[in-house]
């Protein structure tokens, strides 16, 4: 785990629980009252319009939908993904301990969180075993 | 707006590219003032003004002082980002066509470029995305600017079907190709598959000749009325459809991101209101902030299947000499980076019979499109040199 490659951001009124979650090592996603699933980021259920959504605790757990290497002038490349959650919803965010080399769509990862200095956790992900 | 009837009637556009010293305002001060002559017109002439800053947000609703204009009766600052030059035409022609206005004037100006700065630094500059709470969390994991945006889009496009990089290389020469034979295009330089190959990565699987130039300058039309047109000084444009789409993708399992976009359903609405098919269509001024957005895009207004638009590239369909012309002046890529209006100012020099070694013979319609927001908004016009039948 490493928070070498993040930059600091702060917590604002809407993320406060959710960074809190963070710091602990679980993931929160959205959960309206009719059940549909969403990001962190969703104040209002694009499915049904409520806007009485609910934490719940993401099993932290996905596969790669998309990734990218970005190609930096005086570091190593950073590879960066779309992780589709388990749960369905899609969350950006970097990889470590992978080869950006041999990177695939579908790739099963698992998502961390690691804080920079003067900044709250971000989420990463990491392979995770098949099955 | 079934009772389209609006044309484009002045183009000016000002010195493009590396160029110092000068504010986002000066620029459109200039683009304004030669769109204006260039249709016959004075600045004085106008009664509508439409503003679409770029990233800096330089230039707003106070250009009208700076042009001198006090008593506009259409004034307002248009922001769909890359799909605004298409936004600001319907906007003018549905202010004409309700009599608020009689010639409007669209405009786009932004100087990303500070001397001493490499290029683009602008684009993934932290100050400008490393907001707090969510929005700032992919920023800060180093997801920042719009190529890892389009790099994971063009990703997925690649998975889905089979798209190659050598593919993609085949739309930057084709797009170098034309740009070639444009004096105002900035890379004019022949370009190989080799050179787009073994081009540095940006984002992989964007390498540098996938990517767009980042450009200071300005671009205005100016839009009036079919009849006025027609007393103009240059060969009027008619505005024959427009529409536009924008596609909301919910982030999550099943989304359409990175394979269909916006284009579908704006092109289809723009062609059904114009009254043609896309075999119709002379030329393609397509938004290519990317090579992988000409690619997608061509696929979604069906000038070929989905997922064909990987093998047309690669059959030289898109460059000079072609049976697909598209963005013939350069495009982004390698012409000049002025958002949606390097698309929409070359349809109108296309459409005009004004494009030189590089004019399309067959120039009856002209299609534009504008991508803004990482493949969120689309905008789309049939632009053609005969008016349109009511
Ligand atoms: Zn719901």
């Amino acid at each position: 785990m490493s928070a070498k490659d993040m930059l600091p951001i702060d917590r604002d009124d809407a993320s406060a629980a959710w960074f809190d979650a963070a710091a602990d090592g679980r993931l929160l996603i959205r959960k309206c009252p009719a059940g549909h699933v969403s990001a962190p980021h969703t104040t209002t259920c694009p499915r049904c319009g409520s806007t009485t959504l609910q934490w719940i605790e993401a099993a932290g757990t996905g596969v790669l939908a998309s990734y990218a290497v970005i190609n930096r002038r005086d570091a190593d490349p950073l590879p960066v993904a779309i992780v589709e959650l388990d749960e369905g919803p899609w969350m950006r965010m970097q990889l470590q301990d992978v080869d950006p080399a041999s990177l695939a769509t579908n790739d099963p990862v698992e998502v961390r969180f690691a804080a920079p200095e003067g900044g709250e956790p971000i989420p990463y992900a990491v392979p995770r075993a098949a099955g | 707006m079934s009772t389209l009837n609006a044309a484009i009637v002045g183009l000016g556009m000002t010195e493009m590219g590396k160029v110092y010293g000068r504010t986002a305002t000066q620029f459109a001060v200039e683009a304004v003032g030669k769109a204006a002559s260039d249709a016959g017109l004075g600045v004085a002439d106008l009664d509508g003004l439409l503003v679409n800053c770029g990233l800096g947000r330089q230039v707003g609703m106070p250009l009208a002082a700076d042009l001198g204009l006090r008593d506009l009766s259409v004034l307002s600052e248009i922001q769909s980002f890359g799909a605004s030059a298409g936004v600001m035409v319907m906007q003018a022609a549905a202010a004409i066509a309700a009599g608020q206005a009689t010639a409007v004037a669209c405009v786009f100006a932004d100087v990303p470029l500070t001397e001493g700065k490499r290029t683009g630094a602008a684009y993934a500059d932290p100050k400008f995305r490393l907001r707090p709470g969510f929005l700032g969390i992919p920023p800060a994991g180093g997801l920042l600017g719009p190529n890892v945006g389009y790099a994971l889009a063009a990703r997925r496009h690649m998975d889905a079907y089979g798209t190659t990089s050598e593919q993609l290389g085949h739309v930057a020469v084709s797009t170098r190709k034309w740009a070639e034979l444009n004096p105002a295009a900035q890379m004019r330089a022949p370009m190989t598959i080799d050179d787009h190959q073994s081009s540095r990565y940006i984002v992989d699987p964007l390498h540098l000749l996938d990517c767009c130039l980042v450009s200071n300058g300005a671009i205005a039309v100016i839009v009036t009325s079919g009849e006025r047109a027609r007393e103009l000084a240059q060969p009027p444009v008619y505005l024959h459809g427009g529409a536009q789409s924008h596609p909301g993708y919910i982030d999550e399992r099943d989304s359409e991101f990175g394979l269909v976009t916006g284009a579908k359903k704006s092109g289809e609405r723009a062609m059904r209101m114009a009254g043609v098919r896309p075999e119709q269509i002379g030329v393609r001024e397509i938004y290519d902030c990317y090579t992988y957005t000409t690619l997608v895009t061509l696929e979604d207004y069906g000038f070929c299947e989905k997922g064909e638009g990987g093998p047309l590239a690669e059959s030289g369909a898109l460059a000079p000499g072609g049976s697909l012309p598209t963005n013939t002046g350069g495009g982004q890529l390698s012409g000049y980076y002025m958002w949606g209006m390097t698309p929409l100012s070359e349809a109108v020099i296309q459409a005009r019979g004004q494009g030189g070694e590089r004019q399309v013979a067959d120039h009856d319609y002209v299609l534009v499109s504008g991508n803004g927001g990482i493949l969120a908004h689309h905008s789309t016009l049939i632009l053609s040199p005969h008016p349109k039948e009511a």
